[in-house]
């Protein structure tokens, strides 16, 4: 459609400004997270001439990066309240091991969706979904006691079964989206070359899959990042992911924000830098597979 | 199990084999949860001889009565039909405005899935600074502006925490929106608006009546995924507000767990949480039928 140059300088300048709405509480927590408290506790609030610091990254890390923006006293590395290295790494693991869960156990049953034909496979799809709908609060009340009986509450191993499972809709559904796509006559003239299901499955189909599956892993991996009412109700001590320990930053004295503020920058970094990864299949991940960029 | 065995498995078209580690694992998340849910909802916790005690209809009689669970009830319902309004509205009108091949709006678009990624809490607290009345951002912007006065505090005022608390909710997703319907948008075919504009349609009448009606399985997708969250909406109010000040936050998901985990009501919170789970399927099947969307 034709626009004059006029609508079209207008449509760019009014397009920056509403992203640049969006973005703006993405840029100021980060800001933050470089700022001391006084420059946090200010009125009118500081939002660009601020002087940053990097020891709120420092006592989350536990480590010292050995410079600083200015004359800011240096920080003893390790320990202190606000050392968050552990909880970082506990994040990391259940995130890495409930995806491998969830797309081993998705992939094997998308295969099947996709290609099998057998009665009740659309009821199949439907229960899948509907899983989907599910209430965390209404599965973590029943899990607690479950895990209480199994000894799994607080444990690595009852996380990473409980992101997995939490999952396995998405991952299903998303799959079977992508194993969709790739022509069936394949499989057919692989079979009647005497493969076995088994062996199109693991040399063709999946290979074939390769960016499919990648984007699924990348999406698993973001939603079990940023789960909170699991972690929230079946942990305690022993382990706790970053969302979750975030609100342990509110004390009876205040909230350390700055500290909070780099701890969530530090999460949020990586969680972005997947998602651009996948950019191309983000709309049908968002939509479990149902629309297709 | 042969090696023989195996291979017949494995050769045969049965799906069961390739099917039997998810239905393995749906009925230990989905079936078993379920059922236990329902049994807890007929038996209550009793602290002093620390078991559970089968106490019949207690809970569900209980539920019937309580005016908080209603207010609850109310309250999510409320959450539910202004952020799904809001960000359905804006989402689409970000979209259309985005729809165009200008200058930076690639990055404009990868921008905009920022907020996706971030964790619901995380954003909860972003917001929780942001609105706080003695150094908050945009406590700040909205005395300068008049709209509020400096001595309110946003979230601590029973009016005005569920828009508060929405705030974070539509900052987050509506970009959920603006993508899926930018997606949608890029599909369409160009032939039906070029018959329109030579017929002299004004650009709302083409939005009326061939945007909407070919984009109506996109909308309806997005409604039924983003209105699925939102009725069971949790880590904003927790994080944010606890429900309060008074009830005014309180949502269904969020009564139900405390009860469960803070006030020991065991049963009590299997009941409530089995009936959010109940209105949603409910809910959730209706739409799926009525908009006839498929996987």
């Amino acid at each position: 459609m034709h626009q004059s140059r006029f609508t079209r300088t207008l449509r760019t300048i009014a397009g920056w400004l509403v992203v640049g709405a969006f973005f703006f509480p993405i840029y100021f927590w980060t800001s933050v997270a470089f700022r001391d408290a006084k420059e946090i506790f200010n009125w009118p609030p500081i939002i660009f001439d601020f002087h940053p610091t990097v020891r709120n990254f420092e006592q989350v890390f536990g480590i010292s990066l050995g410079f600083s923006f200015g004359n800011q006293e240096a920080v003893t590395p390790g320990g202190g309240n606000f050392y968050m290295g552990p909880r970082l790494w506990d994040s990391i693991v259940v995130a890495s091991l409930s995806t491998v869960l969830a797309i081993v156990v998705a992939t094997l049953a998308s295969y099947a969706l996709s290609r099998m034909n057998f009665r009740g496979r659309h009821e199949f799809v439907n229960w899948v979904l509907s899983t989907r709908m599910m209430p965390p609060v209404a599965v973590a009340i029943p899990m607690f006691f479950i895990f209480k009986q199994f000894s799994l509450l607080d444990t690595y191993l009852g996380v990473i079964l409980i992101h997995g499972l939490m999952n396995l809709p998405l991952a299903v559904l998303l799959l079977k989206s992508f194993f969709d796509d790739i022509p069936a006559e394949i499989d057919e003239s692989a079979l009647l070359d005497g493969a076995s299901r088994w062996t199109i499955f693991r040399r063709i189909v999946l290979p074939m899959a390769k960016g499919g599956i990648a984007a699924t892993a990348v999406l698993c991996f973001i939603f079990s990042w940023t789960e909170f009412l699991f972690v929230l109700t079946l942990t305690q001590t022993g382990l706790k992911t970053v969302p979750v320990v975030s609100s342990t930053f509110v004390t009876s004295i205040g909230t350390a924000w700055g500290n909070m503020a780099a701890l969530g920058a530090a999460a949020i970094v990586p969680a972005f830098i997947t998602i651009l990864l996948v950019q191309r299949h983000l709309v049908r991940g968002l939509t479990m597979g149902s629309l297709k960029q | 199990m042969s090696v023989a065995q195996v291979k017949r498995i494995a050769i045969s078209d049965s799906p069961w084999p390739w099917l039997a580690p998810l239905i393995a694992l749906l009925i230990v998340f989905t079936i078993y949860p379920l059922i236990y849910n329902v049994w807890l909802s007929f038996h209550e916790f009793v602290p002093r001889k620390r078991t559970l005690a089968f106490v019949g209809f207690d809970n569900w009689v209980q539920l019937w009565n309580d005016t908080r669970f209603w207010g609850a009830l109310g309250v999510t319902f409320l959450y539910f039909v202004i952020a799904l309004t809001v960000e359905l509205v804006l989402g689409m009108a970000v979209a259309l405005l985005l729809d165009a091949e200008l200058p930076g709006f690639g990055a404009l678009r990868a921008i905009l899935s920022m907020t996706l990624v971030i964790p619901p809490a995380i954003a909860g607290m972003m917001f929780l600074l942001m609105q706080d009345p003695q150094f908050g951002v945009l406590s700040y912007f909205l005395n300068q502006l008049g709209i509020l006065d400096k001595s309110t505090p946003i979230l601590a005022t029973s009016s005005l925490a569920l828009i508060g608390v929405l705030l974070a909710e539509i900052w987050q997703w509506t970009p959920f929106m603006v993508l899926i319907f930018m997606a949608g948008l890029r599909s369409l075919p160009t032939e039906p608006y070029e018959a329109a504009m030579i017929d002299g349609a004004s650009s709302f009448q083409m939005f009326r009546r061939l945007t909407l009606p070919m984009m109506s399985k996109v909308i309806a997708v997005a409604i039924l995924l983003r209105g699925i969250d939102l009725f069971r909406v949790f880590d904003y109010v927790f994080v944010m507000t606890s429900g309060g000040p008074g009830t005014s936050t309180y949502t269904l998901s969020l009564y139900a767990w405390q009860q469960t985990f803070s006030f020991l009501k065991w049963g009590y919170g299997a009941t409530l949480s089995l009936t959010s789970l109940v209105i949603i399927m409910v809910l959730a099947n209706l739409f799926i039928r009525v908009a006839k969307v498929r996987w």
